[in-house]
């Protein structure tokens, strides 16, 4: 099996905070500090998405790039993008959206989605310095 | 397909130090045969890049695997305060004995973070320039 690799990297910006309404206020700074401000601060992310599949032997393509940057654009973009990701993203109503829940509501999102080939990997960045990745357990190469 | 899904927290750390690549069971010779410029006896330096990736459960009451804090003091405690600004041969112990390649300075890194207690310590990532890296996860079981 020639199984291949390819990932689709966007960018979107985005403003969060970190509260968790089960702390008291004290709990809630010393936890997330500067990110329990309650006017929230923002992010400019990058979103790598990896699909493994083997290319079509007809297209050479193990998904139509196309596609993948239309899904991308409905499911991520159009939902993230210049939102107020507490309040405005539904799947993230009552998490709080720190990388790694993002990473998994954005695998939660995508993997229904793509049908040729198979969602591999997503890699969230919410800084160059920090990012948050989701796969299935047994899936992962070196 | 069926396997659960796994989230890995990553983070960047920056360090600047130098080395010299020299081992004493070679010849001068041979010694600037294997390492070329890097056996220059003064040493040269590096703006390092670390990058950590652990993984865990995600903490419901707070979105972590690990609070940042603490990753960050542990990464600064154990690797960026005793090598940053520092000759890795002469100021890092493990460095007298052992050729400071940054195979070797990943497999270190590697050992002083992988007791870490918040979290599991997938691998270590060691940028030496923006053109070299190295990843160690681990002994292979």
């Amino acid at each position: 099996m020639a199984m291949v690799y390819l990932t689709r990297k966007i960018e979107f910006s985005a403003s969060h905070l970190y509260h968790n309404p089960a702390l008291s206020a004290e709990e809630n700074k010393r936890i997330f500090g500067k990110c329990n401000n309650p006017y929230g601060h923002g992010h400019n992310y990058a979103l790598e998405v990896t699909v493994a599949g083997e290319p079509d032997p007809l297209t050479g393509m193990v998904l139509d790039l196309k596609e993948l940057k239309e899904i991308l654009e409905r499911e991520i973009t159009q939902r993230m993008d210049h939102r107020f990701l507490n309040y405005e993203v539904a799947e993230l109503k009552g998490e709080i959206p720190t990388c790694e829940n993002m990473a998994r509501v954005i695998w939660n999102l995508l993997e229904p989605k793509i049908h040729q080939g198979r969602l591999f990997k997503v890699r969230l960045y919410e800084t160059p310095d920090l990012f948050a990745e989701c796969y299935r357990n047994g899936a992962a190469r070196a | 397909m069926n396997g659960e899904l796994k989230i890995v927290l990553g983070r960047r750390y920056r360090f600047a130090a130098s080395h010299r690549l020299h081992s004493e069971d070679l010849s001068p010779e041979e010694n600037s045969r294997v390492y070329g410029k890097c056996n220059n006896p003064y040493g040269h330096g590096h703006n390092y890049v670390v990058e950590i990736s652990v993984s865990g459960n995600v903490d419901p009451a707070t979105g972590m695997i690990a609070n940042l804090t603490d990753l960050d003091g542990y990464v600064e405690r154990e690797v960026i305060e005793p090598f940053d600004h520092k000759s890795l041969n002469e100021d890092v112990a493990v460095f007298r004995e052992r050729v400071p390649t940054t195979e070797n300075v990943c497999i270190e890194i590697y050992q002083r973070l992988k007791h870490f207690p918040q979290a599991r310590l997938e691998r270590v990532r060691v940028e030496e320039t923006g053109n070299n890296s190295f990843e160690y996860a681990g002994e292979e079981i």
